[in-house]
């Protein structure tokens, strides 16, 4: 909480609180509730990522629940005209029918009989409407019910969905932010090298092999090709190493160390490494033997980046690129955000040493041999005993 | 000047808020006129059981009357009838019945009080909740002045208590949240009131390092004082602080001072460790980075204000109207509603110092203004000064027989829930 903008003699909770408040938001996205976050929590997530799970059986379910409409039976009467008359005895039904012209002299029941007649069909027809009514409402409950259901499932899906775009957005920023530092730290690699007084200073080293104008990073195929065939001292890609790596070397092991040693860590570091970007650019300029040559081995030992992977094995792969030209952040993001380029350098170590075998058949594996990657073109192919050239070996 | 101070326990022993708050107010008292502690002979606040003797003593020079309790409390009875006024509709004589179960039942101490009531200028009665408070007040009519100590829990929406509040001569409150509350509840506007609280003796210079040594701890930590048990909050406490000890960046232990009710989450940086005397609770309030206070009922934390005193700051539950409202008029606390705010504040105040310094240095000089003893005690005496020209207010006699068994009267949560929320001034 370093970050607070309370800076008096006094300090006022409640900003605090509303600043402490807006952190929290800013980390959760929504203020939640401790409530919804333990109803969230309590949720399985799988219920919500299955597909299938959007037509559940919910439906049938509240189906079951409720009992399927039967209309109520509602009283009603049957009025007609001699309704008032009727009896189960014939004699009274009779007496009736003879008096009906008296009862008329009294009154006149012909508009009550009409008006029951009419109150009767009048309920007949409103018990049906509203059976039908209520079978209707019913029926759309259960599609607002299915419809509010699926609504809550895709809404919280696209909300996990959100989520994870946002994750995904996060790490891809970062590994732009990496491989911009990245960039930028070869170009001042490129800019170093090409500089008449680094050239004057690292020509000794380079100096026995045959002069060879600069030449262009290999493909990436290149890295690939293992040392053995290399006939290190005099080829052209030794003075374009040592041109292009000044400071920080270009892989050679230390004096004294075993073949099997310096491949294995060779092999570390290039897993650390990112991906193709990384196997691509930094593998030409760092892999290739540069050939012990009878001054240089001295001193590219002692400024070897294998010494410092031997200090930091494990922590940060330091290496290849000249130290100081990447900020720190840089070898902590090329740690953690490369696990696809690890597996990619991996196979293609692999294959390197497929097609070494391939080609050298008596040579035994890379593992147990030098396996300085030789840079193609100029240099010689023939077998040369690369063993003899490479310090490592002597 | 002669002046009883009437509360439900009392003794060196006894450390349960409202007794040791009566105890110190008889004590600071005691330097300006006479006082006199009338008390019941219980020790245990749960059983209400005679444990002491009846009859005159002295406890740290105040001299103290003890009486008898008539019966224990029946905990199974007054669970039973606590359910029926605090979740039901229910009549007065269900109330009245709860206030019996609920004890301590001392119908001796009242008597006392009647008879002798006239001796005294003043009686100061503790505890509002209590029976020797309902009955006392009656039985005191204009001499008594109320001491609420009231928090919001459901005792608070009960219908008898309104009266009393209405009735008593003046109102010594612990917090503007508790008078507001009140007011709320009662509507006793009328009767005259101040904000009180109560001081205490924080030693100058206590002794940090001798603490660490002694309870061989190291690093910052934060302290919690008090009895650990669930009605204070102490389940919630444990459950957040051990999400905050997932935070690799959190550096904070936890230190428990007081008698465990609960059982103590097993973690290397959570120690439990005790009941500890005034010099090392002290000691171990000036050690720590903070005080947390996770309860959720408080009508006025002492702990709080001596770790303010001492210059401390505090992490306070902000679902307790009150401590909020401290924290927010003493700008020396920050306060947690989420297991978020739990630990953003928590980290707030161990990762940065500045913050740290300028709470406690806050905390110290609003324990100054308002909790000094010279400022309780000046209060006090004002009153007292002031109550000599009012009037009392007049005791109407208890409902009759088939008054009292009309059950009209709302449960109580439904009364609480009615009440206004938040600290005062900034209430909903």
């Amino acid at each position: 909480m370093a970050d607070f903008n309370v800076r008096s003699d006094s300090v006022n909770v409640e900003h605090v609180m509303e600043q402490i408040r807006a952190r929290i938001s800013e980390k959760r996205g929504v203020d939640y509730t401790e409530q919804q976050i333990r109803e969230l929590a309590a949720v399985k997530l799988e219920r919500f990522l299955d597909p299938r799970g959007v037509r559940s059986d919910l439906l049938d379910q509240f189906r079951k629940t409720q009992p399927a409409y039967e209309p109520p039976e509602l009283p009603n009467f049957a009025f007609e005209d001699e309704t008032l008359f009727e009896s189960h005895r014939g004699p009274i039904r009779w007496i009736r029918k003879l008096l009906l012209p008296i009862l008329k002299l009294f009154f006149n029941p012909n508009p009550l009989i009409q008006a029951l007649h009419i109150q009767s069909r009048l309920n007949a027809m409103n018990a049906e409407r509203d059976a039908k009514l209520e079978s209707a409402r019913r029926a759309m409950d259960q599609l607002y019910y299915e419809l509010v259901h699926n609504l809550v499932i895709e809404t919280t899906r696209l909300g996990i969905e959100v989520k994870n775009l946002k994750m995904r957005v996060e790490s891809v920023s970062s590994r732009l932010e990496f491989n911009e530092r990245r960039a930028r730290a070869l170009e001042r690699v490129v800019v170093y090298k090409s500089s008449g007084a680094d050239e004057s200073h690292v020509q000794p080293a380079s100096a026995p092999a045959t002069p060879q104008p600069f030449t262009p990073p290999p493909s990436r195929s290149m890295p690939l090709q293992p040392a053995p065939s290399q006939p290190a001292p005099s080829t052209g890609a030794a003075p374009a190493i040592v041109q292009g790596q000044p400071a920080a070397g270009t892989g050679q092991g230390v004096p004294g160390e075993g073949p099997g040693q310096r491949s294995r860590r060779r092999r570390r570091r290039r897993g650390r490494r990112s991906g193709a970007t990384a196997a691509e650019i930094m593998g030409p300029a760092g892999s290739p033997a540069p050939g012990p040559t009878a001054g240089g081995p001295a001193r590219t030992d002692s400024t070897d980046p294998v010494d410092h992977d031997a200090e930091h094995d494990g922590a940060e792969p330091h290496g290849v690129e000249p130290r100081g030209a990447e900020p720190h952040g840089a070898e902590h993001h090329r740690t953690e955000h490369h696990e696809a380029g690890d597996a990619h350098a991996v196979a293609a170590e692999a294959a390197a040493q497929r097609a070494d075998r391939a080609s050298h058949p008596s040579e035994p594996p890379a593992d147990s041999g030098p396996v300085a990657p030789t840079d193609p073109g100029p240099a010689p192919t023939a077998d040369s005993g690369q063993g003899g050239s490479d310090p490592d070996s002597q | 000047m002669k002046v009883a101070v009437v509360v439900q326990r009392y003794g060196q022993a006894i450390n349960g808020g409202a007794e040791l708050h009566a105890r110190y107010i008889a004590e600071h008292l005691a330097r300006h006129g006479e006082v006199e502690v009338l008390t019941t002979c219980a020790a245990d606040y749960v059983t209400w059981r005679n444990e002491l003797e009846p009859g005159v003593g002295q406890v740290n020079g105040v001299p103290v009357r003890r009486f008898r309790v008539k019966h224990e409390r029946d905990p199974r009875l007054f669970a039973e009838r606590s359910d029926r006024v605090f979740e039901q509709p229910h009549s007065l004589g269900d109330e009245l019945d709860w206030l019996d179960a609920e004890g301590p039942t001392s119908p001796a101490l009242v008597d006392y009080v009647a008879k002798h009531a006239a001796e005294y200028e003043y009686c100061l009665f503790f505890s509002y909740r209590y029976y020797h408070a309902y009955y006392g007040t009656r039985a005191a009519g204009g001499r008594a002045i109320l001491v609420p100590t009231a928090e919001r829990d459901l005792t608070v929406g009960l219908s008898i208590f309104q009266p009393l509040f209405r009735r008593v001569r003046a109102v010594m409150y612990n917090s503007p949240e508790e008078r507001a509350m009140i007011h709320a509840v009662s509507g006793n506007q009328n009767v005259p009131g101040v904000v009180v609280g109560i001081g205490s003796d924080v030693p100058n210079s206590p002794q940090a390092g001798r603490f660490r040594q002694k309870y061989h701890i190291r690093g910052p930590f934060a302290v919690y004082v008090g009895r650990i048990d669930q009605n204070k909050g102490c389940n919630e406490l444990f459950e957040f602080f051990q999400g905050y000890l997932n935070d690799p960046a959190g550096k904070l232990s936890l230190v428990l001072i007081g008698h465990s009710l609960l059982p103590i989450p097993e973690h290397p940086r959570i120690r439990h460790l005790g009941f500890l005397d005034d010099t090392d609770k002290f000691d171990a309030m000036a050690a720590a980075d903070l005080l947390i206070m996770p309860s959720y009922y408080e009508s006025l934390s002492m702990v709080t204000l001596e770790t303010w005193a001492l210059g401390r700051p505090v992490l306070a539950n902000g679902k307790c109207d009150v401590l909020k409202g401290q924290c927010i008029r003493s700008n020396a606390g920050l306060y947690y509603e989420t297991y978020g705010e739990f630990v953003g504040a928590l980290e707030a105040i161990e990762q940065n110092r500045w913050l740290a310094g300028t709470l406690g240095r806050s905390g110290r000089q609003f324990f100054r203004d308002h909790y000094d003893w010279p400022v309780i005690e000046r209060k006090y005496l004002e009153m007292f000064e002031r109550l000599k020209t009012g009037a009392a207010a007049t005791v109407h006699p208890l409902p009759g027989w088939f008054e009292r068994r009309r059950r009209d009267l709302p449960a109580a949560r439904e009364v609480l829930t009615r009440l206004p929320k938040g600290p005062a001034g900034i209430r909903s």
